[in-house]
């Protein structure tokens, strides 16, 4: 029989010789199983003398140690690599995915509004809807237009064929209705931003449509300036198109404001001259109407002008959109093309 | 409007302003530069000359010698022109010229004659159209000029936008006047001087609609010729985009353009009668006018008439029968002042839109006609020749409208709208560089000129004060207001846009009309609310004459659309209004208007991928996706029930009630739609207001979870056809009382071994109980009660308990 020195003197070269889990549990059986040395060793505690036995015992039990060990090391290992071969064997393509998960796209018309309204809410801003379908009284006599006015001609505008002929039910032919609407049914400071749909007769054409959106803006205050109409419109332009943005201002005409200023921001693609395909070189771009509200609308919504002021400005969705993104022709944001959609998020 | 800068320097000093500058004062005043365009003839080594001899061809009868000289050694020259006599000042090509379009000149012998080089027609230098001979130039031209330089052929020219407003800047003087103002400059008004005689004008001006004719001007010029206007003028008028014509009706085009005032010239002798009257137009009075057109006109038209016939509509366009032609000889000069609306809608009526027009629809200065009329005298006497009557004839019959404003302005207006800085020298100054008469301090007085029709508030001058100082000098400054943001139905509308999009549907966003044809397939009848359209009255086009009454037609066309360039998949949504003929709830006169939310799928839908497949559409589809938006908009105490209505299948459309209330539809659209509408497959759609869906809801109560094991089992029932799922579901839910924690629907069929009319549907529920493990007694107790309640309803337990 062999002496246990001899058995653990072995017993690392056996343990680590094997290469299966099996070949392992073999192994365990011949060096601590029922009929190994060891198992041998245990049973023979009982014939020794008594004073012996804990001697032997104790060498028994350190033998059972040591190679339990070494087995159960061996056994992690082997498992690791067993786990290891297993998984190589699972490879997945990692270019392949088990579901392309369908995605709807909001509309860039309603993206941009958004951003905008974002813009203005940040700014203390409130957003308001309002009527498509719209009497001239709002559309224009509350605007300061008069009865007279070129822009009430049916060439421009159009009217439903509803209601009473006294109140020219027409399509709106922009968003500052709302202004008056507003104006009328809140008391000042107003800080409103009116998204939606504009109408006009015209013939949809490369750079035209008879639908189109518009974001208004409205504030009135105690003592608000041309230069917070300036800061507000440059703080748009900014945060809109890139924090490099300067504007200018232009003088223009709106029966509804005045001063009347359209307002151009510096081309966010060029620094002018050149063959720019966004500003066409200019350097500068062209964004939106604005002004200081005229004192005739702040009378016909019952404000008084000598102890209010405030400024309105109107932006064509598209028109940014455009702008930003090259979207050209028009028809591209109604034709709803799911390969124009699926561009915007 | 066109500016020419060599003819604006008629005006105003501008030297040594690059053309540039210029446009950019002119914008930064707000008159837009819509193009800047550089004018040059590409014809070289042209130059003036004197013909000194012309004789006949020794060889040809069609062309003649003539001896040319730029003031030294004459030389031999042959042209094949009869225009001109000796004594003419024309275009010479020198040997080594180059022609408009590249053609070179050399020196070549015609016919046995050497000629050196050739005298040129406009056509040949690429000025115009006359190539009925050579180009004659102005006597008294400098001899030896490059006519490249010399004659104004150089040019910048500006195309300006002038606002509505702004009346006063439609000339070459109005914007000298503008630029003046910005430089600190005087600008200069022509000073006509010419020959005269004393006779009295034999013809009287009525005006007998003073509403529509403020004023009258008329100037008689006797004994002149009528024939081609100077080169310098027709290269001023070519270059404002005017083509010339002859002298006199040139000089009509000079001076509107020149001074802003439109004037029109009638042949004298072919007005009927003595007398010319201003008056509404006759019911059915016809006139044609100078562009050949007949046009019958009403009593919205104002005419000038002659004791016979109108004869020209006015401030618009003159009448063929008074046409100042070859062989006028007494003309008679009109300048007027017209009502801006009368003249607007008559060329808007008549599609007439003319530089008259334009200018009489905006208000031109009714202190302008006597100074045109004189002025058109002045040049007609220079350039045509004869005499001008001394007397001119000026009939004011509004008077109110040629008094100049005055405007009591007080600083603070300025400060409340421009900020600090606005006191009285530079409001004086800022003013009175617009020709605005300054007196006085705080208020001062400021007088308007009649030019300025657009001041007539103190807030009108608000605005001179910020366009003359610099819109862009102020500073900037961002006011923030007292907040408020998007409303919660703007918000919950947000979310149930983002759950749209992350069910696998993009959204749309289509013009608001439809056409009749969309209506017409879904088969309503005419009381339906869908069937009662508003119709707009002035529509431009068949596709845009109707107001959408439903979403569906434009989510139809944007599919019809999809599929023609090859997607066959769709799934979109729209949120948008729809127009109903009726009165709006809140708004009055408008008509209602409400906000609604549609969707609708083609094809398949869904994920795909590795053994997965889109799954084609269907009702549950539709019904599908209607769960998962009311779970994202958290909507509770909603029901679908089944519903025929036209247009949708009549077994797979359902009516959507939200506590109670019908709120829209959804299911599948009848296949005769969907064939009439050129689609095919099942086509899935839904409907409903948006409103009820995004509505303000209270905020649902906190229930702790309970910490107690959950007891899962399946259910399958034998129920007949028409007894709903949901139905099912509640009865059984019922039962259940407060231990259902779920109930799930996991399988329908029907067939074998089911009897016709029977389905079969597998329901998994989970019970659990917040404060205690249920127990088997509980289980069995709450099973039993489920399965009474099912048979109650007609529902049958498949297997045992």
């Amino acid at each position: 029989m062999e002496s246990l020195d001899a058995l653990l003197k072995k017993a690392p070269t056996l343990v680590k010789g094997t290469s299966t889990l099996e070949e392992l549990s073999e192994a365990e059986a011949e060096l601590l199983g029922r009929r190994s040395v060891v198992a041998e060793f245990q049973r023979g505690i009982g014939r020794l003398p008594p004073e012996e036995r804990p001697a032997v015992g104790k060498a028994i039990q350190e033998a059972r140690r040591t190679l339990g060990k070494l087995i159960e090391t061996q056994r992690g290992r082997l498992e690791t690599e067993s786990e290891r071969l297993m998984l190589a064997s699972d490879r997945v393509d990692v270019s392949l995915a088990a579901l392309e998960y369908q995605e709807g796209y909001t509309h860039l018309i309603t993206s941009t509004i958004e951003e905008v309204c974002d813009i203005f809410i940040g700014l203390g801003y409130r957003v308001v809807g309002g009527p498509e379908a719209e009497s001239g009284t709002y559309n224009f006599d509350a605007l300061n237009t008069p009865p007279t006015h070129p822009s009430r001609l049916e060439s421009d505008t159009l009217y439903l064929d509803w209601g009473d002929p006294a109140d020219e039910i027409l399509l709106r032919t922009h968003t500052s209705p709302m202004q008056a609407r507003y104006m009328e049914e809140h008391d000042p400071p107003v800080y409103v931003v009116v998204p939606g749909k504009v109408y006009r007769a015209d013939t949809p054409d490369a750079t035209h449509s008879p639908v189109f959106h518009q974001i208004e803006g409205l504030a009135v205050d105690e003592d608000l300036t041309f230069s917070d109409l300036r800061g507000t419109l440059a703080y748009f332009a900014r945060e809109f198109f890139g924090s490099e943005r300067r504007i200018r201002m232009l003088p223009n005409f709106f029966p509804f404001t005045e001063p009347s200023a359209e307002m151009h921001a510096s081309c966010f693609s060029c620094e002018g001259g050149g063959q720019c395909r966004v500003c066409g070189g200019v350097g500068w771009i062209e964004l939106l109407g604005c002004g200081m509200v005229d004192p005739n609308v702040f009378e016909w919504v019952g404000y008084d002008p000598s102890k209010v002021s405030g400024f309105a400005f109107g932006m064509g969705v598209e028109r940014i959109a455009q702008v930003r993104h090259g979207v050209s022709p028009l028809r591209h944001f109604f034709d709803n093309d799911l390969r124009v959609l699926s561009q915007f998020r | 409007m066109r500016v020419s800068l060599n003819w604006l320097a008629d005006y105003i000093d501008l030297e040594p302003s690059p053309s540039e500058e210029i446009a950019q004062v002119l914008e930064s005043l707000g008159h837009e530069v819509e193009e800047t365009e550089r004018l040059a003839p590409d014809f070289g080594r042209v130059v003036t000359a004197r013909v000194l001899e012309v004789e006949a061809h020794p060889r040809a009868d069609r062309i003649r010698v003539c001896r040319v000289t730029t003031g030294g050694e004459p030389q031999t020259v042959v042209c094949g022109a009869w225009n001109f006599e000796a004594g003419a000042t024309v275009a010479w090509a020198l040997p080594g010229a180059t022609l408009s379009g590249g053609t070179e000149i050399g020196r070549r012998t015609i016919r046995g004659v050497e000629s050196n080089g050739m005298i040129c027609s406009e056509t040949e230098l690429g000025l115009g159209e006359d190539s009925e001979g050579i180009l004659v130039l102005d006597s008294g031209v400098p001899l030896g000029e490059d006519l490249a330089g010399f004659g104004s052929l150089t040019d910048t020219v500006l195309d300006l936008s002038i606002t509505p407003n702004r009346p006063d800047v439609m000339s070459y003087v109005g914007v000298a006047r503008e630029l003046a103002a910005y430089y600190r400059v005087d600008y200069r008004l022509p000073e006509p001087v010419f020959p005269q005689v004393e006779a009295r004008s034999r013809i009287g001006i009525t005006i007998d609609d003073p509403t529509g004719c403020y004023r009258f001007v008329s100037r008689e010029v006797r004994g002149c010729r009528v024939s081609q206007s100077p080169f310098w003028m027709r290269t001023r008028l070519r270059a404002s985009g005017q083509r010339p014509i002859s002298n006199v009706v040139d000089i009509t085009n000079y001076v509107l353009l020149e001074l802003g005032q439109p004037i029109h010239a009638f042949d004298l002798e072919k007005l009927g009668g003595e007398g010319i009257v201003v008056r509404r137009a006759h019911p059915g009075e016809r006139l044609t006018t100078l562009d050949g057109v007949e046009r019958e006109l009403t009593p919205a038209d104002l005419v000038v008439a002659d004791r016979e016939r109108a004869s020209a509509l006015a401030g618009t366009m003159g009448g063929g029968a008074s046409e100042v032609t070859a062989g006028t000889t007494e003309v008679l000069i009109e300048s007027a002042s017209w009502d801006p609306p009368t003249v607007l809608h008559m060329s808007k009526r008549h599609g007439l839109r003319t530089e008259a027009s334009a200018r009489f629809e905006r208000g031109v200065d009714p202190a302008l006609p006597p100074a045109a009329a004189t002025r058109a005298a002045e040049l007609v006497t220079r350039l045509a020749g004869g005499e001008a009557l001394a007397e001119m004839t000026d009939v004011v019959a509004r008077e109110d409208r040629m008094r100049p404003v005055t405007i009591d302005f007080e600083l603070r207006q300025a400060e409340r709208i421009l900020g600090p800085g606005f006191d009285v020298p530079r409001v004086a100054d800022l003013l009175s560089r617009l020709h605005l008469g300054v007196a006085g301090e705080d208020p001062i007085k400021v007088e308007v000129p009649t030019f300025r029709p657009d001041l007539t508030r103190p807030i009108d001058l608000v605005e001179e004060l910020a366009r003359l100082w610099g819109y862009n000098n102020f500073p900037e400054r961002v006011p923030r207001g007292p907040g408020g943001g998007r409303s919660v139905p703007q918000r919950r509308t947000g979310t149930l846009r983002q759950a749209l999009c992350g069910l696998g549907f993009s959204e749309s966003v289509s013009l608001s009309f439809m056409r009749a044809s969309e209506i017409e397939i879904w088969g309503w009848d005419q009381e339906d609310e869908r069937a009662r359209e508003i119709r707009l009255k002035n529509p431009l086009r068949e596709e845009e004459s109707i107001l959408r009454t439903t979403l569906l037609p434009g989510l139809l066309r944007v599919a019809r659309y999809n599929h023609s360039h090859g997607l066959d998949d769709v799934a979109i949504f729209e949120l948008g209004r729809v127009f109903l003929d009726r009165p709006h709830r809140v708004l009055p006169k408008v008509p209602d208007q409400p906000e609604r939310v549609g969707l609708l799928a083609t094809g398949r839908l869904g994920g795909s991928g590795l053994g997965v497949k889109r799954r084609p559409v269907d009702f549950y589809t539709v019904s599908a996706a209607w769960r998962a938006l009311s779970q994202q908009l958290d909507l509770r105490g909603w029901r679908l029930e089944p519903v025929e209505t036209a247009g949708w299948h009549p077994a797979r459309a359902a009516r959507l009630l939200l506590d109670g209330e019908p709120v829209g539809i959804m299911g599948e659209i009848h296949p005769a739609v969907v064939r009439r509408a050129e689609l095919s497959g099942r086509v899935i759609a839904m409907e409903l207001d948006l409103a009820p869906l995004v509505a303000d809801r209270r905020h649902w109560q906190f229930r702790a979870p309970s910490v107690f094991p959950p007891y899962n089992f399946d259910m399958a029932f034998e129920a007949p056809e028409d007894l709903a799922a949901d139905d099912l579901l509640s009865v059984t839910g019922e039962a259940a009382g407060d231990l259902l924690e779920s109930a799930r629907v996991f399988d329908e069929f029907r067939g074998e071994p089911l009897s016709r009319g029977r389905k079969s549907l597998a329901i998994n529920y989970t019970l659990r109980a917040p404060d205690r493990t249920l127990s088997s007694e509980e289980t069995a107790e709450a099973l039993r009660a489920m399965a009474n309640a099912a048979r109650a309803a007609g529902a049958e337990l498949r297997g045992e308990l």
